[in-house]
């Protein structure tokens, strides 16, 4: 009989034991941007005291889950997937996910897990609840949504600028309704919460707008893993299709959304690469409507140039790209955001 | 009796059943999962229905990973399952199996 144990991969010897099953199993992608956000490892030891199973958990999400079959086939998939699964209820955790091979999909929804997801290489399933369709009936609807024009937009919003004004401004008018997802991911300058608000504030003009979270299904960068893939250019492609897969399918049917509105990227070669990417994708069941990027006094309004301003402390530039309700959050508060970047915050990102 | 978080009980190995409960209000929901779904897929939702409302739930949305579990599994499991959503797991009410 197989015994579970916990493995701490800070041991040497563990965690080259560790690599070696993974390697054996095909699984290559050890680099620290993977490796560090796992919260706990557990093995499978066979009668023979040798490891023929592994997996772990980063947050909500499963990885580096590898078994070495014997006759029954599944027994000892099921058992390290169960461990896992009960790791996460005894934190409380009842929500989970697996980015895994495409091929693996089906392992996977033989124990519960849902596909939302599927391209030709990756798999995102979820497992537990509330899951998606939950998610999508807690999201505000209205009447004769069926019959409705309605179209959205996913952001960061990190902060809430006139450009972001501008592309709600022009979906509130060529639509009957507008939902603007807000990513839900904290790993951004202004934290979910100071974004969500400040999109509220700044959208409040607009009747027909509907502001939401992105909750676990719009662009969560921080939980794909790598660790199949070769290089970067793959990663994004396949991030992409997935992060659009899951709108496609699952998101935009529900609430009967038909077109996606997106900012022109005239800067960043990687935002523009996923533009593109997401048209394809999307395309032709919602049209996507790249809405060009607004000027202020000859100068593209970013959320990434207010953030660079807030670091130099220049209030009254900041004060030509965003609105009145995310310059007085920003003026209230300008210590406290200086603070988080001297602390290490990244400005460049999105 | 009331469900006051989200909990889960069993495995997902062979002749066993996972079962996680939350919170409902629409009946007893029950999204199961099973390989014998077509022969058997009723009567172990009934068994899963039958044992919430014995312990007093009207309303909970249940998943349910069946591993081809006999009926008394699926009522231990069930049960077990029940008690810790609604936080009642230090009196065990035996007389629901």
């Amino acid at each position: 009989m197989d015994k579970v144990v916990d493995l701490f991969l800070s041991d040497a010897a563990t965690r080259q034991k560790w690599e070696n099953l993974l390697s054996s199993l095909d699984l290559h992608n050890f680099s620290a941007r993977e490796v560090d956000q796992i919260d706990h490892t557990i093995g499978l030891v066979d009668e023979d005291g040798k490891l023929v199973g592994t997996g772990s958990v980063a947050g909500n999400v499963l990885k580096y889950v590898g078994v070495i079959n014997e006759d029954t086939q599944g027994a000892r998939f099921n058992k390290v997937v169960t461990n896992l699964l009960q790791y996460l209820a005894e934190q409380k955790i009842y929500h989970s996910f697996v980015f895994t091979k495409a091929k693996y999909a089906s392992s996977f929804e033989h124990l519960h897990f849902n596909l939302l997801a599927k391209t030709d290489e990756a798999a995102f399933l979820e497992n537990g609840m509330p899951d998606v369709n939950d998610f999508l009936s807690d999201l505000p609807k209205v009447e004769d949504q069926a019959d409705k024009k309605i179209a959205a937009i996913v952001m960061n919003a990190n902060p809430f600028t006139l450009g972001h004004q501008h592309l709600v401004k022009m979906a509130s008018e060529e639509n009957d309704l507008v939902y603007v997802f807000v990513v839900a991911n904290d790993v951004s300058l202004f934290n979910f919460n100071e974004r969500m608000k400040l999109v509220q504030e700044g959208t409040k003009q607009f009747a027909n707008v509907k502001v939401v979270s992105g909750g676990d299904y719009m662009v969560s960068p921080a939980t794909f893993p790598a660790y199949f893939l070769k290089s970067p250019d793959e990663l994004i492609d396949v991030q992409t299709s997935v992060d659009a897969a899951v709108f496609k399918n699952k998101i935009a049917p529900a609430l009967n959304i038909a077109r996606r509105y997106i900012g022109q990227e005239p800067i960043s070669r990687t935002t523009h690469f996923y533009n593109v990417s997401l048209a394809h994708e999307l395309g032709p069941d919602i049209e996507v409507i790249t809405v060009k990027r607004l000027e202020k006094s000859g100068q593209i309004v970013t959320a990434t140039q207010v953030r660079q301003w807030i670091k130099d402390g220049d209030l009254a530039k900041i004060n030509k790209f965003v609105p009145e309700s995310t310059y007085e959050f920003i003026k209230q508060n300008m210590s406290e955001l200086q603070s988080r970047i001297e602390k290490g915050m990244n400005i460049d990102g999105n | 009796m009331e469900i006051k978080t989200t909990a889960v009980a069993g495995t997902l190995e062979s002749s066993d059943i996972q079962i996680m409960i939350s919170k409902g209000s629409n009946g007893i929901e029950i999204d199961l999962e099973s390989e014998v779904k077509k022969a058997y897929g009723d009567q172990i939702e009934k068994v899963i229905t039958e044992t919430l409302k014995k312990y007093g739930l009207e309303n909970a949305k249940v998943k349910a990973t069946d591993k081809g579990a006999l009926d008394c599994v699926i009522k231990a499991r069930t049960l077990a399952a029940a008690q810790r959503a609604t936080e009642t797991q230090d009196k065990p009410d035996l007389e629901v199996l």
